[in-house]
């Protein structure tokens, strides 16, 4: 859905904020840090009236960061999104949230994020601000990313938990309102290790 | 001359017990997955399901009907006045509920915002004939929980007057009904 394109965006952005190039699809190291891939999901979650909460992720996505920890103002992210591989639990389901109702993955087949602002806050938490491009409707977005380093893996290793949401009305996706919500939480969850 | 009465025509026993095992997958379907149901996905397949079954319900009520139009109903076992009436009464109710409680249903996916389309057993769309509309929806919505309840209730009763005919009054009533009945 729209939810999960945002959170992969943020997940870029978390990204951003602290490392360099990377590909999340393909683990491609690049100078010096990759995704861990078993580590990162990009989710979504989104309430509705007289139903459970639908909790959805999507499985594909390419991303590249530049992260610069001593002047996190450098650091850039850029995640595109692959729509058709939402899962939010079931075969039928994930044929409707790609239906042409929410994400239509056919006309609109990536979402993307593209970071435009970091900003450190403290030493654990970072401001990512950046366009956000679904359903062809590009707007802004801001994400706060919480860091935070493995001692064990004497600083080879981070991880970046990033929030984020959106009103999905503002990328013309109004189904379902007032029933479903139209806010939408993104939580990108990834860590990102160091080859060196 | 044989006194015992005959039995429904087999067309209409055949309608019956499908129309029973429709009902009662519907009512128990639809409580389940409201009530103990917290997980999106299960729910969602779950409430298709529950669509297709009361589509079903309504197709074989219509069907009912018909086939009472142009095939006389058996005489009755015999039986005290207000019994009479009572089954009468019972009778005509499931039938009326047997019609409102899907359209109630037909009602809501028509008029919710969340509109999902309805593929009966897999087979083709049930049409939304009337625009979202939220007022609406909520009245069907209302509609269709009080149905599910008196229909709940009228078929506890008719289950039990079966087995009170069967058993204490000891009469052909539920035999004549039977799959087996000759």
């Amino acid at each position: 859905m729209d939810c999960s394109t945002v959170a992969r965006g943020l997940g870029a952005v978390c990204l951003s904020v602290l490392l360099c190039s990377v590909d999340a699809h393909s683990a491609t190291p690049a100078q010096g840090w990759r995704i861990d891939e078993a580590q990162t999901s990009i989710g979504f979650t989104i309430d509705a009236v007289g139903f459970p909460t639908t909790y959805g992720h999507f499985a594909h996505y390419r991303g590249r960061l530049l992260i610069d920890f001593d002047r996190p103002v450098k650091s850039y992210t850029i995640f595109t999104v692959d729509a058709a591989s939402v899962d939010v639990g079931s075969p039928s389901f994930n044929d409707f949230v790609k239906s042409s109702a929410l994400l239509n993955v056919e006309r609109f087949p990536t979402m993307s994020f593209v970071s435009t602002q970091v900003e450190k806050i403290d030493a654990h938490t970072a401001r990512v601000t950046g366009n956000l491009t679904l359903l062809g409707v590009t707007k802004p977005i801001t994400f706060t990313v919480d860091v935070a380093t493995d001692p064990a893996a004497k600083g080879r290793a981070v991880a970046f938990v990033a929030k984020g949401r959106i009103q999905r009305s503002d990328f013309g996706m109004k189904f379902g309102i007032p029933l479903i919500d139209d806010a939408l939480q993104i939580t990108v969850k990834t860590r990102a290790l160091s080859d060196e | 001359m044989n006194n015992r009465t005959t039995a429904w025509p087999l067309s209409l026993r055949l309608a019956h017990w499908l129309s029973a095992a429709l009902v009662v997958g519907a009512l128990g379907l639809g409580a389940f997955m409201v009530l103990a149901v917290h997980n999106a996905a299960t729910r969602f397949e779950l409430t298709q399901v529950h669509k297709s079954i009361g589509a079903g319900v309504l197709v074989l009520a219509l069907m009912r009907l018909g086939l009472r139009c142009v095939i006389r109903a058996p005489k009755p076992e015999s039986a005290a006045r207000t019994v009479a009436i009572l089954a009468k009464a019972v009778h005509v109710s499931l039938y009326f509920l047997l019609l409102l409680l899907p359209l109630s249903g037909w009602l809501m996916v028509t008029s919710t915002p969340v509109r999902v389309p309805t593929v009966v057993f897999g087979l083709f769309d049930l049409p939304y004939p009337l625009a979202p509309d939220m007022v609406r929806f909520r009245f069907a919505h209302a509609m269709h929980i009080v149905l599910a309840v008196a229909l709940a209730a009228l078929v506890t009763l008719h289950v039990g007057a079966g087995f009170v005919h069967a058993r204490v009054w000891r009469d052909r009533t539920l035999a004549r009904m039977s799959l087996w009945a000759d």
